[in-house]
């Protein structure tokens, strides 16, 4: 069968034109369609659990108890991680992946345009069963985002909230993935095999592949967990024979590889953008893709150094201490390539090249604190202490969330049609840039000293840095109200229409079509010499 | 050749499957952990109490339920149970109000499964307790250990919580 006829036989569903008001959006199969819904649900999430965060650091300004009770303290930090990971930056990937990947592979829509959309709506009551969970007797679930027995055996029905709700996210994860890796594999543009796909698609599949062999087995770990506190199994139980060790064995299987379902996909932004604001191919492109490769399969197996502080015999701690430490080799591939894309190109510095850089600087950060604590003797000192918060928001708000900022400008112009204010963007980005330093540095300094994470008061000596960074938490908050209203602008009218390809140097797919991007693209694959094109990207044509 | 969308369908199918051996690895897990602990020779409650397979370490605990004025203290923290002997223990109760106390103790066990090897004779959880003002009392509980032991057992703990029963 020829590709043409391809895509026309198998989308049916690309000949319909959206349906108005409410309808469009509840029905939505559309790519484009449920990648926006996933977007704005994300952000919606972001706020709510930087809201949270706040709560945190309203109360950590100063020593003593002025806000919340410890109770409600430790279901603000629980609710806040998971309503981050689970609520905003995976759902914030997945959107960007169903908006992107069809376009830049050359794909009329994802492969399964209806379970899309049933990978979308699992999310809102996912998200309200957690909300709906503070307000149940007892609270929402307290045992911090890990969910460690014996306190999440004990703790009262806001735990089972959570339960449920982590079972709905991670079905709509596992489904996401399917799409994703269907759609990769599957229905990629004529001419373009595996290695020559843009470097965000290959994370993408790759991360899909994540998920689907990992959040399974957290969902198998939160149903024993809810089977011990309600059927009388003995699981994690002590009481009955079970042992709570083995849950961290369990959930940090999951865990270690869900760091990397959140690095990757930005890693994959970041690729797609140094290089186009550097206008030079992407500088080792095969070996990025091994590495990809290679942190995914390592990812499973450096899981026990989250628990080297539970008594591990040396040889397992120095088996995981030294995978952990390889970990390092692959990623630093990364961060030397896109050193490397930069090196003597002809760089500008718009608002998505800025965030772009500012990940990579602040993940390495990220990454050396990482390294630091994947040496278990230190970690056996720095184990849940201020210097582990700081560590993971380097990764993850510098990492992920940065990353995010990036493709949101970057891709702005041609989800919106219209360009966003590039003052307001780099005034965005130095704002986030500054105050996300000013919170999580001094973590660093709180860690070494000594203070535990996940406690509503402290010692005196502590003052002084929780007082910064609480003053550059609020601060950081404000600067993304003001994202949002640089974005809402830019939807209005922006600062007049984007050209279809508004970045010099874009090759890639989507920077063909028209800005906005038309409701249906490419129901007629690219030809040859348009993929071709788009490849230089890569420097692999 | 078969179509794209039979294709996907495949795909999707076997992703599915995939998902589904990694939801039952997560239960496989659990055997695999303690195979591992065993094969490895890291199951350490185990390992400290190797000396006589017949042999089964008790550990005593104890408890007292907030806003109770009273102590309880065992007097012998750990006893080795020889299979099919008896195992006779002490407790010092006080009262540290100037007001009588009527207490209870409730009694439990971990792991649960010990219960049935360990058949208390005398237990001064057996009755109400009525302590006078500052008083302190030794009280003792008495346990026939089962003939048999399972070997994989090698400890188990016996916990006492001192309530107060509303006068």
């Amino acid at each position: 069968m020829s590709s043409d006829t391809l895509h026309h036989t198998d989308h049916g569903l690309a000949t319909h034109h959206p349906q108005g008001g409410w309808q469009r959006w509840l029905y939505a199969t559309n790519h484009k369609d449920i990648g926006t819904l996933y977007l704005w649900f994300a952000f919606v999430m972001f706020i709510t659990g930087g809201v949270m965060a706040l709560g945190i650091r309203a109360e950590l300004f100063q020593p003593g108890l002025q806000y919340w009770q410890p109770e409600f303290f430790n279901q603000l930090t629980t609710l806040h991680g998971i309503i981050m990971v689970f609520g905003a930056i995976m759902p914030a990937f997945t959107g960007l992946a169903n908006w992107m990947l069809p376009l830049m592979i050359g794909a009329p829509d994802m492969a399964f345009a209806r379970m899309n959309n049933w990978s979308f709506w699992l999310l809102p009551p996912a998200a309200a069963l957690l909300i709906i969970s503070l307000f149940v007797p007892g609270g929402a679930a307290g045992g911090g985002w890990t969910l460690y027995p014996p306190l999440s055996i004990q703790s009262g029905m806001g735990m089972d909230l959570a339960i449920f709700s982590i079972h709905l996210l991670g079905l709509s994860s596992i489904m996401g993935s399917i799409n994703i890796i269907t759609t990769v594999l599957n229905m990629r543009a004529p001419g373009m095999t595996l290695l020559k796909m843009p470097l965000f698609a290959w994370t993408s599949l790759v991360t899909a592949y994540l998920l689907i062999a990992v959040a399974p087995v957290l969902a198998g770990a939160v149903t024993m967990l809810l089977t011990d506190r309600h059927f009388d199994t003995h699981f994690f139980k002590a009481a009955g024979g079970g042992d709570p060790v083995l849950f961290q064995h369990i959930f940090w299987f999951f865990g270690h590889p869900e760091v990397y379902i959140m690095a990757l996909p930005a890693f994959g932004i970041v690729s797609q953008i140094i290089p186009v604001f550097s206008r030079k191919p992407l500088f080792g492109y095969v070996s990025m893709v091994y590495a990809t490769c290679s942190i995914a399969i390592l990812s499973f197996m450096v899981w026990g150094h989250h628990m080297f502080a539970v008594g591990m015999p040396a040889t397992a701690q120095l088996f995981f201490m030294f995978l952990t430490m390889l970990i390092a080799v692959p990623t630093g591939v990364k961060v030397f390539n896109w050193i490397a894309t930069m090196w003597q190109g002809s760089l500008t510095f718009e608002t998505p090249m800025l965030f772009a850089i500012g990940f990579v600087c602040l993940f390495t950060v990220g990454g050396f604190s990482g390294l630091i604590l994947s040496i278990a003797p230190v970690d056996t000192q720095m184990h849940d202490t201020y210097y582990v918060v700081a560590h993971f928001h380097y990764v993850l708000v510098a990492g992920a969330l940065f990353s995010l900022f990036a493709a949101v400008y970057y891709w702005l112009p041609k989800w919106t049609g219209y360009m966003y204010h590039e003052g307001r963007g780099k005034f965005h980005f130095w704002w986030s840039m500054i105050w996300f330093n000013v919170t999580f540095f001094p973590m660093h300094f709180l860690g070494l000293a000594g203070m535990p994470r996940r406690i509503p008061d402290y010692a005196l000596q502590f003052t002084d840095f929780n007082a910064i960074a609480s003053v550059g938490a609020f601060c950081f908050g404000l600067g993304q109200i003001f994202f949002f209203f640089n974005v809402i602008h830019t939807i209005r009218g922006g600062v007049g229409p984007a050209p279809s390809s508004p970045w010099e140097g874009g090759n890639t797919l989507e920077w063909e079509v028209p800005s906005p991007a038309p409701h249906h693209t490419w129901e007629t694959p690219p030809d040859l010499a348009t993929v071709q094109r788009g490849l230089r990207a890569q420097a692999v044509e | 050749m078969t179509s794209l969308a039979q294709r996907n369908q495949k795909m999707a199918i076997k992703l599915a499957v995939i998902a589904l051996l990694m939801f039952g690895f997560g239960y496989a897990l659990s055997p695999l952990y303690v195979a591992f602990c065993k094969a490895l020779g890291i199951d350490q409650a185990q390992a400290s109490i190797t000396q006589s397979s017949a042999a089964l370490r008790l550990e005593f605990d104890t408890n007292v339920a907030s806003g109770v004025a009273a102590t309880i203290q065992a007097l012998d923290t750990v006893q080795m149970a020889q299979a099919g002997g008896i195992v006779k223990t002490r407790f010092l109760l006080a009262n540290t109000s100037d007001q009588p106390l009527k207490l209870r103790a409730i009694p439990s066990f971990a792991p649960v499964r010990a219960a049935g090897l360990l058949q208390k004779l005398e237990c001064f959880c057996f009755d109400e307790l009525v302590l006078q003002a500052n008083e302190r009392r030794e009280v003792t509980v008495v346990l026939l250990v089962a003939d048999q032991l399972p070997a994989e057992m090698g400890a188990a703990t016996l916990s006492y919580s001192l309530q107060a029963v509303a006068q």
